[in-house]
């Protein structure tokens, strides 16, 4: 296991691919969270409330839903570029336990998406947090709180990379992997949270929204209206067990396929 | 169907590398077996109850029609791709089983798979890496596959036959026993070609066991000691190079001004004949006493004539047309 992780931390260190996905998803972070504080309170559009009050000023510490989807992404890449770049023969040869490989796969994109998760809640804290001092405004959060959501967004970036390698080990085909997750997280869990109501929040990306704080500001993705959040240790379970349970999928038919 | 060892003595330069094989271990026995080995793809049967056995030290054509079913052998020999049913075994094991000499089994199958933006020397760190081997061994396999200076080239700016190269090297990382090269002189320029030709004679004068698909055939036929032909995912055969060769027919070449009609008075006594530019024929079936006779019964003028031994490429094209192939 100690080689296929230091191969997989060294693909992941070698390329721009890792950089490129930290440094978008810090910027789609920026972009939201400077849009939302600049017109927090003004009452227009899809405009959160006021910094001064605690909803506004946790809509725009918790803009890093589309960072935990860029984490997804990044698993997804790891899995899928295998085959993309015709690279999974090497893989397979030089490491033919294809269970551990995809358990590698699924660590280091973790580690990874961690990294992801550490850059968006920075930039949407640093966001936040600025433009209320700017504006005069106390701390209308407990301290507890904003570590609580940004412990989330770093739990969850690290925890929806590790299914995107699952989600990507089995669908395979890069592009159609990424509009897949794309659209569970903004179709299909919309739709099925808004239905099934309790059930909703069991829902990985709405599980890992939550333990990021994501309420229903003006950041996208949104969570499901509602959904009764689930509390952080039941959602860090859940979406632990949808990454383990779509690794060990992935696991099982990987080492049945055949790689040409 | 085991032939190994039959090979040395006759071949002068043979003899002094496969003498360096005893280091390698017991020559009697096998280092790949393949066994009543079946693959189908759905209602396509790609290899068909194949079997051969490749000794220590022996280098190993093996060629075959596009479609018939090498690669799909070499990677089932390499636990890339599940066997319908039979076994494909290296050293008396399935490759995943290898354990710590799996990296003694070096393997060129996809060249062109390497992330277009890391660099040639980090693409074999992971390699490295990955087989759990020392980053030394990255600077030599640079060096025996001549990509010292490219280290730091991004893969991405490659050329095919650079990257065919990178596979090579990527094969050598383990320094290993046994070599499996699937097609390795595909993109390669004439220079790359005569590069490759050394690159192989090298392989085998370190008396490792080389098996390589190609369709390379001269290549083959001045490194190989013996030759596998498979067709239809069967085996046609598996012999020597020498005994191949010799069963290649030879053909007699005449240059003359009337070449078209020399060739419809050979062919219409039964010779197949081949018109090779404006004034040569390649004349299979009567011996060349029988083809002046003919030319001067004719008054067909003849400025050359001679015989020409059978080649690989013939021989190659003899046993699969035999096998029912056109």
């Amino acid at each position: 296991m100690r080689n296929a992780l230091r191969a997989e931390f060294l693909k992941t260190r070698t390329t721009r691919t890792t950089a490129a996905l930290i440094g978008l998803a810090a910027a789609l972070t920026a972009l939201i969270a400077t849009i939302e504080a600049a017109t927090a309170g003004s009452g227009s559009g899809m405009a959160i409330p006021s910094l001064a009050t605690a909803a506004g000023l946790r809509d725009a510490l918790t803009s890093t839903g589309f960072a935990l989807l860029v984490a997804a992404v990044l698993g997804i890449t790891s899995a899928c570029g295998e085959f993309r770049l015709k690279t999974a023969t090497d893989t397979y040869l030089d490491q033919p336990d294809r269970s551990r490989v995809l358990a590698a796969k699924a660590i280091v994109a973790a580690a990874a998406g961690l990294v992801i998760g550490l850059a968006a809640t920075a930039t949407a804290t640093g966001i936040a947090l600025g433009f209320a001092a700017a504006k005069g405004y106390p701390l209308a959060l407990p301290a507890g709180s904003i570590v609580r959501f940004a412990a989330g967004a770093v739990v969850g970036s690290a925890l929806l990379a590790a299914a995107g390698v699952g989600a990507g080990a089995l669908i395979r085909h890069q592009v159609a992997a990424i509009i897949t997750v794309f659209t569970w997280a903004f179709v299909i869990e919309l739709i099925i949270g808004g239905t099934a109501g309790t059930a909703g929040a069991f829902l990985p990306y709405t599980a890992a929204a939550t333990m990021a704080g994501v309420a229903s500001g003006g950041g996208m993705p949104q969570v499901p209206r509602g959904v009764d959040p689930l509390p952080f240790a039941a959602a860090t379970g859940v979406l632990f067990g949808v990454a383990v349970l779509l690794s060990a999928v992935a696991a099982l038919t990987t080492a049945r396929r055949d790689i040409s | 169907m085991r032939i190994g060892q039959e090979t040395d003595g006759e071949n002068g330069g043979r003899d002094e590398r496969l003498g360096s094989v005893t280091s390698l271990g017991d020559e009697d026995v096998a280092v790949i077996e393949v066994s009543q080995l079946i693959k189908r793809f759905g209602a396509v049967t790609a290899v068909d109850e194949l079997s051969f056995e490749i000794g220590s030290g022996v280098v190993t054509g093996f060629l075959g029609p596009n479609g018939a079913g090498k690669t799909t052998t070499l990677r089932m020999l390499l636990g890339l791709v599940r066997p319908t049913s039979g076994q494909a075994m290296i050293w008396g094991k399935r490759y995943a089983e290898l354990g710590s000499r799996r990296p003694k089994v070096g393997a060129l199958l996809e060249a062109s798979g390497v992330h277009p933006g890391r660099t040639v020397r980090d693409h074999l760190r992971v390699r490295c890496a990955a087989l759990g081997l020392p980053r030394s061994r990255v600077d030599a396999a640079l060096e025996a596959a001549g990509m010292s200076k490219l280290a730091a080239r991004r893969a991405g700016n490659l050329s095919l036959g650079e990257r065919q190269r990178l596979g090579l090297a990527g094969a050598l990382l383990g320094d290993p026993e046994v070599l499996i090269l699937d097609e390795p002189g595909n993109g390669l320029d004439p220079a790359g070609v005569s590069w490759l030709r050394g690159f192989l004679r090298q392989l085998a004068a370190e008396g490792r066991t080389v098996l390589v698909s190609s369709h390379m055939l001269a290549e083959v036929a001045q490194t190989a000691d013996e030759v596998i032909v498979i067709d239809g995912g069967r085996l046609i055969s598996h012999a020597p190079v020498r005994q191949l060769l010799a069963g290649a027919r030879e053909v007699v070449v005449v240059r003359t001004p009337k070449a078209v009609e020399l060739r419809e008075a050979l062919e219409a006594e039964g010779a197949s004949v081949q018109l090779i530019g404006a004034d040569r024929l390649e004349i299979g079936g009567p011996t060349l006493e029988q083809v002046a006779t003919l030319a001067a019964a004719r008054r067909l003028p003849v400025f050359e004539i001679g015989r020409q031994a059978g080649s690989l490429e013939e021989a190659f094209l003899q046993v699969t047309s035999a096998a029912g192939r056109p």
